[in-house]
């Protein structure tokens, strides 16, 4: 056998969906239909092969729906593959969704307990793991409250630090490095670098790519369910984004017209240039223009629009909104809010919009849309910055002679 | 799976920290914000026995049999012992179907033994059973001198393979729920008629043994439903206060272990694609 030293090994690994087509969960009609229901199969990764040395960090990166997170899902178990195999050796802990099980009318004490125990630890375990949970959560205050009581952020962190404390020598992680604050992200990457450095295994799906490429020795690439590349990170990401480049850019402006439903307030929102151009991005530090169309006449008063702008990875950069400025007089039937910026404040990278419509008092949401826009940032030529923003500032030098 | 060698590879099949842990999940969390909380267990058993009483012994004149060697004669107490059983019965099964579609959640995101799942439903209300049961046991000591506490392991017994029996038997529609959403339907249409197919409000003497269908007697057709065994042998211990026949403990033996078995082997080959059916 080859790979005795692998963590994780998949071979030819294929896994079908089912699309039922009128979805009916009765027995009646499986009975009637015979033995088979009628549904077309997806297949949502089909011959995917590659191995994980142990002790290795391994990025999984892909577009949206690209069968990365079935591919998570099959290697830590939950799903079963319907062709080849995945087989991983050793303790294996995936970090799906934090705090998944937690019920809300129970304690944080009380989920700290059920959660460890469906993620595999017994009672003992966990007594002799509580004090450190909850600190590194930093809930010490309010452990004993129940958790319909916490703030999403606080829900996370519990849920993050009592998975990190499985201790797995297989770490299975989906996007969810974001987690609360600063200081709590940069705690949880110090904790995976400990993990990393004790010789655990660590699998990441992330659309953070600056992460893989950071984090990541090597990664695999996964496009419509079949292996496009694999390899080391660098090489990997590198064939990642130069397609991504080619054909995905029209992804983010169907999306976002896909997500409003005609009967919302919300018709229309746009990255738009100077000419009036709709865009689908927009080039750090240069004007940009973000427009918005709402229903007036159904809001039943000029609105006040709010605008959220998120890091893909969920940083939050700014949020605005434009008080009473927006009433255009005359507030019937549609009413177009533009939001100008002389120049785009921010540092390449991909960027979501988020929007919400309040009562001009802001005592009411009428409707609100999270991540509804995704749109690029580009790097400006010859440019060197790197960071959150973009300070737009100018650099100037003169010579200033002492003894003049 | 193959038989466990050591302590650590049982404790891995039987998983009793997470079946604690989910167990005393349900229990906390079922009269959470409710002012009554835990005296509402206590409704349900009395309403039935206050409403059965009347209709089946007052209006209808139903002759609870007379307890040999016992002595006693009392409908509440007739009812009662058949009626806290098969209340759980009814309960354990109604949750623990929903139990696999209500944590789907969790079924999606995380990997760990499902059956489990079912298994600690039937286990939370298994606890409150055993309450029910003893308060039963000192009620009818107070009231009716009525003594079966020396019984006490008997009883235990029964209700254990009653538990596992439970077990099996919400394994299969739990998993089964999972694809065909019609079985919590079905489950309230069938515990209705199985209940008066039971004899729990009447003794089973009421059900002719000179009448036939298809050469078999009525009584012999009506035995084939295995909660007839359950409700006769707790009838036999606490109010007759007298050890089930041979016979009896051999169809809740043979009940046990079938139905059992076949809940483990419908759950285990309905477990693999639960996650992308739920």
């Amino acid at each position: 056998m080859v790979g005795t030293s692998n963590a994780i090994t998949v071979e030819g690994l294929g896994k079908k969906f089912r699309l039922m087509q009128d979805r009916n969960w009765t027995l009646k009609a499986t009975l009637l239909a015979g033995h088979r229901t009628r549904y077309e199969e997806f297949w949502a990764l089909r011959d995917v092969s590659f191995e994980i040395p142990t002790g290795e960090t391994f990025g999984i990166v892909g577009g949206n729906g690209s069968g990365k997170s079935t591919l998570l899902k099959v290697l830590a178990g939950i799903l079963r593959a319907d062709e080849g195999s995945a087989v991983a050796r050793g303790r294996l802990s995936a970090l799906l969704e934090l705090g998944a099980g937690f019920h809300p009318e129970l304690t944080g004490r009380e989920n700290v307990y059920l959660n460890g125990s469906i993620l595999g630890f017994t009672s003992r375990e966990i007594r002799n793991l509580f004090d450190d949970i909850v600190e590194f959560a930093e809930l010490e205050q309010f452990i004993d409250e129940p958790v319909r009581n916490y703030s999403s952020g606080m829900y996370m962190r519990l849920g993050f630090s009592v998975a990190i404390h499985v201790e797995p020598e297989i770490l299975l992680v989906d996007e969810i490095l974001a987690v609360g604050d600063l200081t709590f992200q940069k705690r949880c990457l110090d904790r995976f670098a400990r993990l990393r450095d004790e010789g655990r295994t660590i699998v990441v799906v992330s659309h953070d790519l600056d992460m893989i490429g950071r984090l990541c020795d090597s990664s695999v690439w996964i496009n419509k369910g079949e292996l496009a590349a694999v390899g080391s990170s660098s090489s990997v990401l590198e064939d990642f984004i130069s397609h991504d480049e080619n054909s995905g850019m029209n992804v983010s402006d169907q999306s976002h017209h896909l997500r409003l439903k005609p009967d919302d307030l919300v018709k229309s929102l746009e990255l738009v240039d100077v000419n009036g151009h709709s865009m689908s991005s927009a080039a750090s530090g240069q004007p940009a223009l973000i427009r918005v169309r709402y229903d007036a006449d159904r809001a039943g008063e000029p609105a006040t629009v709010a605008l959220g702008l998120y890091r893909a990875d969920g940083t939050h950069v700014s949020s605005i909104n434009s008080g009473a400025t927006t009433s255009a007089g005359n507030d019937v039937g549609v009413i177009e809010v533009d939001y100008e910026m002389p120049s785009l404040p921010v540092q390449p990278g991909t960027y979501e919009i988020s929007i919400a419509l309040h009562s001009r008092d802001m005592t009411k949401v009428f409707e609100r849309h999270t991540h509804l826009f995704r749109f690029e940032v580009d790097p400006v030529a010859g440019s060197h910055q790197t960071g959150l923003v973009a300070l737009g500032g100018n650099w100037a030098a003169k010579n200033v002679d002492e003894s003049n | 799976m193959g038989i466990p060698k050591n302590k650590r590879e049982w404790l891995g099949l039987i998983q009793p920290d997470l079946l604690m842990n989910l167990t005393l999940r349900d229990l906390r969390s079922k009269y959470k914000r409710s002012v009554l909380g835990w005296t509402w267990s206590v409704f349900n058993p009395l309403v039935a026995v206050v409403v059965y009483s009347a209709v089946f012994s007052i209006f209808l004149r139903i002759e609870p049999s007379v307890g040999d060697p016992s002595g006693l004669d009392s409908y509440a107490v007739f009812l009662l012992v058949t009626l806290l059983p098969w209340q759980f019965h009814v309960t354990s099964l109604t949750e623990a179907n929903r139990s696999i579609t209500a944590n789907s959640s969790l079924i999606t995101k995380i990997f760990f033994p499902r059956w489990v799942l079912p298994t600690s439903a039937v286990l939370a209300r298994f606890l409150t059973l055993i309450v029910e049961m003893l308060v039963l046991l000192i009620l009818i000591a107070l009231w009716e001198g009525h003594i079966a506490f020396q019984w006490i392991p008997v009883i235990a017994a029964l209700m254990i393979l009653q538990l596992l029996f439970t077990i099996g038997l919400a394994l299969m529609i739990s998993a089964a729920n999972v694809y065909f959403r019609d079985i919590q339907h079905f489950l309230m249409v069938a515990l209705q008629p199985w209940m008066f197919l039971t004899p729990i409000l009447y003794p089973l003497n009421l059900v002719p043994a000179d009448k036939e269908f298809l050469g078999i007697s009525y009584r012999t057709l009506y035995q084939l439903n295995p909660m007839v065994s359950w409700a006769k042998a707790y009838r036999n211990v606490l109010y007759d206060l007298r050890f089930p026949s041979l016979e009896r403990w051999l169809a809740i033996l043979s009940a046990t272990f079938i139905v059992l078995y076949l809940g483990f082997k419908i759950f285990n080959r309905l477990e693999p694609r639960m996650a992308e059916e739920v």
